[in-house]
């Protein structure tokens, strides 16, 4: 019985990533507090792999990497490569089974766009961009995960408000089932 | 996931490798173009919000007492407020208006339309682009001096990268003294008067402006002020910090700066001037070691430790630096 990406239907994603795409657009230029803006397409990326397959997990993150990167002015490729990992990286931990808000997902997610971020910043001070080391990782990048944090915890409660509308529901105690490879 | 990491890293590779015509700058000017009017969208829903933002949230704190009265209230403040900012806007554009007249800059008027999409770099997005003339290189300001310098054209819209990001630079001169320097963005997003001799005349509240030297920015344009001064006792340079005199806000109006007259640009003797100023304690320097810009870029690799520095290499250095 594959269990992975039944939570979550596929025009439930388009929506969300259509969403994503356009408040990343339209609403993150003109959000800045504390030196920090929401990268929506980050937060897309990282609370899909929690119920994605490693696999389509690596493709939506590269996806929305890659858009970030081409309506930013970033170097392109930089966030599309750090965003495959990342979505990897979590789609692998949470075994596509960690749909909405629990103490698991929040840990996994508020993780990986700490590490997303700073990675970030720590790229951009080795690639030149940025001079200064300690505002690239605390002054931006911290900064950046708050704000990303709390978008995802929307992201999150959306995401898992419509799979709890399914046969089959994932929320909380959803590691205790057996999942197959 | 290999794949698509190879992929990533070959188009950041090719990406830091072509120029700004390159084909994946075009596809990225390709996709803000499609995406420009989201950007107006964004940049419309939020200016109410950038105008009347503190009244809301002093409303929400007395709402549970006021009914009628405060709706009313609120919808005549709303309109004080939308009306303080059109009388802003209009006084903003008669400055500006002042701005071009004073400077006699060929110029086309545009409007800031959204901030950067990233944390990490100080840009701004206007409202105009190629269609109008535009071009990459092309100084913008607004009334109270520069923001910055076309990074990025698509049809529709420009990405501005502002004088006070890192990977900035501007030729500048104290305006008191006529004492030249390069105005570099920090990482906190301050100013630095850099490479301004030791033996020059520079106090506190002086006023920077452009030098015109590298013919990208008019002589004389404002910058900044002055804030600090430091100097140690073996420093060859002062460490100047500058307040920034134009802010870049949303939904503002600024000039870009479409071509220079031949007196806006710097004289050949005032070149030479800032040649010789930056060659003599550069000639100390080198003595000892490499010279004390020598391990910075741009700028600094044409005026240090060259003993033989020409006028045409100083102007050619560009104004601009990413």
């Amino acid at each position: 019985m594959p269990l992975r990406e039944t939570t979550r239907s596929l025009q439930g994603v388009w929506i969300i990533a259509i969403v994503a795409a356009v408040l990343q657009v339209a609403l993150s230029p003109q959000i800045s507090i504390l030196n920090g803006t929401v990268n929506f397409m980050m937060v897309l990326s990282i609370t899909l792999a929690l119920t994605a397959e490693p696999g389509t997990a690596v493709i939506i993150g590269f996806a929305s990497g890659l858009f970030f990167d081409l309506t930013s002015s970033a170097p392109v490729g930089l966030m599309s490569l750090i965003l495959s990992v990342a979505s990897f990286l979590v789609a692998s931990s949470a075994h596509g089974a960690m749909g909405g808000i629990t103490r698991e997902s929040i840990r996994l997610v508020g993780i990986a766009l700490l590490v997303a971020n700073l990675l970030y910043g720590l790229c951009l001070f080795f690639m030149g961009v940025q001079g200064d080391l300690l505002w690239a990782l605390l002054g931006h990048g911290l900064s950046s995960t708050v704000l990303d944090f709390l978008v995802a915890l929307i992201f999150m409660a959306i995401g898992g408000g419509s799979s709890s509308q399914r046969s089959f529901s994932t929320r909380g105690g959803a590691s205790r089932y057996k999942m197959p490879r | 996931m290999i794949v698509l990491c190879v992929v990533s890293i070959l188009l950041l590779t090719f990406y830091i490798r072509e120029g700004d015509r390159g084909p994946i700058h075009s596809i990225r000017s390709g996709v803000v173009t499609v995406t420009s009017p989201l950007r107006f969208v964004g940049s419309a829903v939020a200016t109410p919000f950038n105008a009347v933002g503190n009244i809301f949230s002093n409303l929400t704190a007395s709402q549970e007492t006021l009914s009628d009265l405060q709706a009313k209230n609120a919808e005549l403040t709303a309109q004080v407020a939308e009306l303080s900012e059109a009388q802003e806007t209009a006084t903003r554009l008669e400055a500006l208006v002042g701005l071009q007249s004073t400077y006699n800059l060929q110029s086309t008027a545009a409007r800031i339309i959204g901030a950067s999409g990233d944390a990490w770099s100080q840009t701004v997005t206007i409202d105009k682009g190629s269609a109008d003339g535009f071009t990459v290189g092309m100084p913008v300001c607004n009334a109270y001096g520069v923001i910055g310098q076309i990074t990025e054209c698509a049809l529709n819209v420009s990405t501005v990268l502002l004088i006070n990001d890192e990977s900035s630079g501007v030729s500048a001169m104290v305006q008191s003294s006529r004492a030249q320097g390069m105005l570099r963005g920090q990482a906190d997003g301050s100013l630095r008067l850099e490479y301004v001799p030791a033996d020059a005349e520079v106090k506190v509240g002086d006023i920077v402006i452009t030098s015109g030297i590298g013919g990208v920015f008019p002589k004389g344009l404002p910058l900044g002020t002055v804030t600090s001064v430091e100097k140690s006792d073996n420093d060859v340079y002062y460490t100047i910090n500058v307040r920034m005199q134009a802010s870049a806000e949303n939904n503002e109006e600024v000039l870009v700066i479409t071509s220079l007259n031949p007196d806006q640009v710097a004289t050949d003797e005032e070149i030479v001037a800032a040649n010789d100023a930056e060659a003599a304690p550069a000639q100390d320097t080198t003595q000892d070691d490499d010279s004390a810009d020598s391990a910075d870029d741009g700028s600094g690799d044409s005026e240090s430790g060259q003993d033989d520095t020409s006028e045409d290499e100083y102007s050619e250095s560009d104004d601009y630096e990413e």
